[in-house]
């Protein structure tokens, strides 16, 4: 790793640290990339990311095998782990979509130190989210009928079912994902095709810039086409746990059934979302050493946001509660019964916990800005935000309205072992991202210098000091 | 670079409503004299109550958000908002009729007297409730009229608190340029937005939600308070983008915070919309009778209906189209008739929400309302209307239009985003 320094530490409010080149943040950016080395610890990393990988491939090599009876599932609880842990993935998505597209229509210009490394983890947490309804059909290979096309055994898809609304949310997002990282990446894989010193990777990244040569027409396209795919995003940060929370709010299940669900998944999602972010940023800019230009300041921001959708998820389980006394009907009191005396107690007081309780602690700064605190906090949230929807799926799904359909549900080792292989996935994807593409948008990097604001008003790389803090 | 606007405009303009306000309400009190008018004179006043105190609630919102997350926008909007905070004790004094007639006004009222005393059964106002009923003998620990009043000071209390410490220190803020000031303001909209949100919640099921008292939903609470929020915003961006005709100095405002403003009154309209269709898609899709009779009554009785297709189209479609196109935002005169369409519609959103309850116990509206119950209705709701701008434009003339004090690196005017 070259040894490119800023002057100093990055200062409270500061989004990138003083001292830094154009030619500094290329060189220390792209040389975690293009460097021969390969440190010991990420290949130790990879090893054991891979290790979990192969537990994927496993237990669902052995699901294919002998069918779904190896999961815990059961008449009621049709839907367990699978859709949990589906609706988990999807969620952590959401934080990427968030930085890359909405704030960067709310011009926060500190979200350029973070939006490659979260939109990759979009990317990779979709990927996880897309086995689990892929999985959980038993036969992944009729994975197409979701689909509309046309065929000779008049099979066609339950347009009023939310189940099917997912398949294109979930798609789509996907897609637009795909193609706003791609997009914003092009410029970059551009500056390591020219710094790239063999022809394997002069090749590979020469044909993944498609010819980019940063003329003024190119970048006037990109701009115009970065807008674009932003604006399309944006709707999408909302409309696809939206879709989700139909997947439960359209049944008359009690505790599915209830009208802040859109809104309140929603929070949710970006609530864990930024919980990820925090858990994986925090580790890579200590070890990568990067500390400069993923600065506290940016802990903090993120810290705030997740302090924010925290409270509006904390409203959300205070307003089913008092909504289920309000109401006086005795289905929806039994929910609240269940998960405040019921089997599901020990869960639901953890989610509080996670989710509510420990969370209130990022209104002391010292927490927001002290990495390590945050950390932890973040695992918590990412815990709790899974126990939200264990309780959510198997809380209901067990207690339904008569008793005559109550059943009991545990995953077993075949769904632990798809779960940890997801994490396992996740973790591959990114521990090869990490090492093949520029991690922090290198161009987007170099507008945060004072150099690329030859007029501004001096005081560049700060962050304009209230203005645009978030919450 | 204050700006107390000198010319007289303002001045006729709240002779105007105040003249049209007290004739509003005159029209209202006669429906107290005219037979079978009555319980209208409190329905309709509730209406325009329900309005006026979003109007005049929802700005704190908008100022605490600003304080957070900052942008010229809200820099330039403050006083203006501000001053419309500051008509909120005129909207304590306004709910006092509301005591008197509580019984005409809200079904658990009625219930609560007949529960005490049956053989009010009698009267023909309380014809038909049974004495006995599960459901709201369980609410009664909340809906009681006690309990209630109780609730309407403490909501009007902590409102008062936060607009009277926003304002307070923002007028300070105006004296003395003083950095730590805004800092102060920064810490308490943080815990201050946490309030405001819990006590509109539960205001707006105290207010709205429990005229059908056995009626329930949970995303009531942010679906009207975002109402609330975007009936402050759109009056704020009338009124500023109108007197910048007058005032020379609010000419300043144009370009980036324009375009601003419009996007910022397109997102409150899009989370209106959202927060509205989620509630009507999910309880459309789960059809149970829990539910069902709060949108049997608002979309499948003939006058409501029609008013709900209307919603749709005028109060989003329409706004929304407009205010995605670029031009408009850059063109003062048409965003601030996208602004006013949109107050216009949140009047008939707020009727929407609230008089088809009125009517459930009524059965068939048009067959048993007087004609003069019409004029009782539009005269509660111009005449606080008129009440209320009267107030809000004596507020807004009373301080600077503009804030003076422009914190390091914000609000350059056109250069800050160029």
């Amino acid at each position: 790793m070259a040894t490119v320094s800023p002057l100093r530490e990055a200062k409270e409010g500061e989004i990138i640290a003083p001292g830094h080149t154009f030619g500094s943040v290329t060189d220390k950016i792209s040389d975690i990339v293009q460097n021969d080395t390969i440190a010991i610890g990420w290949l130790a990393s990879l090893a054991f990311a891979f290790m979990m990988l192969n537990i994927l491939a496993i237990s669902a090599a052995y699901l294919l095998y002998r069918g779904l009876g190896i999961w815990g599932i059961n008449v009621p609880v049709s839907w367990g782990f699978a859709i949990v842990n589906f609706v988990w993935w999807i969620g952590i998505g959401h934080a990427g979509t968030l930085i890359s597209a909405i704030l960067l229509l709310l011009r926060q210009r500190w979200r350029t130190s973070i939006n490659r490394f979260a939109e990759a983890m979009t990317l990779f947490a979709v990927a996880c989210a897309g086995m689990f309804p892929l999985l959980h059909m038993g036969r992944p290979y009729f994975a197409y009928w979701l689909m509309p096309y046309p065929n000779t055994f008049g099979l066609w898809p339950q347009w009023r079912s939310p189940l099917v609304w997912d398949v294109f949310a979930v798609s789509t997002y996907a897609t637009v994902s795909l193609l706003f990282w791609f997009v914003g990446l092009v410029p970059d894989l551009a500056t390591l095709r020219d710094r790239a010193t063999n022809k394997w990777t002069q090749t590979i990244f020469g044909l993944l810039a498609m010819g980019w040569r940063g003329s003024a027409i190119h970048w006037q396209r990109y701009e115009v086409a970065y807008g674009l795919l932003a604006a399309l995003a944006t709707p999408l940060v909302v409309s696809v746990h939206t879709v989700v929370s139909f997947d439960f709010a359209a049944g008359i299940v009690p505790g599915w059934h209830t009208t802040i669900f859109p809104p309140y998944f929603v929070a949710g999602a970006i609530y864990s979302g930024f919980a990820m972010v925090l858990t994986l940023a925090i580790p890579v800019r200590q070890v990568y050493n990067i500390k400069d230009f993923i600065t506290t300041t940016h802990l903090d921001y993120m810290a705030r946001i997740m302090l924010t959708t925290g409270l509006i998820v904390a409203y959300g389980y205070g307003i089913e509660a008092f909504m289920a006394w309000y109401s006086a009907n005795k289905f929806e009191v039994a929910v609240m019964q269940n998960r405040f005396t019921g089997v599901i107690r020990w869960e639901y007081y953890m989610l509080i916990l996670c989710n509510v309780l420990v969370p209130q602690l990022l209104w002391f700064k010292y927490v927001r800005t002290t990495p390590s605190v945050l950390f932890v906090i973040s695992l918590i949230v990412n815990l709790g935000m899974w126990l939200e929807r264990y309780v959510i799926v198997i809380g209901s799904l067990t207690r339904d309205n008569l008793p005559s359909s109550w059943g009991r549900y545990s995953g077993t080792i075949w769904d632990w072992g798809i779960y940890l292989g997801t994490i396992g996935l996740f973790l591959t994807l990114l521990l090869i991202f990490l090492r093949v593409l520029p991690m922090i948008s290198i161009f987007e990097m170099k507008t945060l210098l004072p150099e690329a604001h030859p007029h501004g008003h001096g005081h560049d790389t700060k962050n304009h000091g209230h203005q645009e803090s978030v919450k | 670079m204050s700006a107390t606007p000198s010319d007289t405009s303002i001045a006729s303009i709240q002779r105007i409503a105040l003249i049209t306000g007290i004739a509003g309400c005159v029209l209202a009190l006669l429906g107290l004299v005219i037979p079978g008018c009555t319980p209208h004179v409190f329905r309709g006043w509730l209406v325009g109550f329900n309005l006026f105190t979003g109007a005049a609630v929802g700005p704190l919102a908008i100022i605490m958000i600003q304080y957070l997350t900052g942008g010229n926008w809200g820099l330039m909007l403050r006083p203006t908002l501000e001053a419309a905070s500051r008509t909120l004790p005129l909207m304590a004094l306004l709910f006092l009729p509301i005591v008197f007639g509580m019984d005409y006004v809200y079904e658990w009222s009625r219930f609560e007297k007949v529960h005490h005393h049956p053989e009010l059964v009698d009267q023909p106002l309380y014809a038909g409730i049974e004495p006995h009923d599960h459901e709201l003998e369980h609410k009664l620990p909340m809906l009681n009229q006690m309990f209630f009043f109780v609730r309407v000071v403490v909501y009007f209390g902590i409102w008062g608190t936060l607009a009277y410490l926003l304002n307070r220190w923002s007028a300070e803020l105006e004296q003395k340029h003083d950095k730590s000031i805004l800092d102060r303001c920064a810490s308490l909209s943080a815990p201050g937005l946490v309030i405001y949100v819990l006590t509109v919640s539960f205001a707006s099921i105290d207010f709205a939600m429990s005229l059908e008292p056995k009626w329930y939903s949970t995303i009531y609470g942010a679906m009207f308070g975002m109402g609330q929020v975007l009936t402050a915003f759109a009056i704020a961006v009338a009124t500023i983008t109108l007197l910048s005709y007058r005032t020379e100095i609010l000419k300043a405002i144009q370009g980036q915070t324009m375009s601003d403003m419009g996007t910022l009154l397109g997102a409150f309209i899009i989370l209106w919309a959202y927060l509205s269709f989620m509630q009507f898609l999910i309880i459309w899709m789960g059809q149970i009778p829990e539910e069902l009779p709060w949108y049997v009554a608002r979309m499948m009785t003939p006058p409501w209906r029609y008013v709900a297709i209307a919603l749709v189209l005028l109060h989003f479609a329409v706004p929304f189209a407009m205010l995605s196109t670029i031009n408009v935002k850059r063109n003062r005169r048409l965003l601030a008739g996208v602004a006013l369409f949109v107050c216009a519609m949140r009047v008939i959103d707020l009727v929407w929400l609230i008089v088809p309850s009125f009517d459930q116990n009524e059965k068939a509206f048009v067959a048993s309302v007087p004609l003069f119950a019409y004029l009782v209705y539009a005269g509660a709701i111009v005449g606080i209307g008129g009440l209320w701008l009267a107030t809000f434009l004596w507020q807004l003339s009373s301080r600077p239009m503009l804030p003076s004090y422009i914190p390091e690196g914000g609000a350059h005017g056109e250069t800050a985003h160029a």
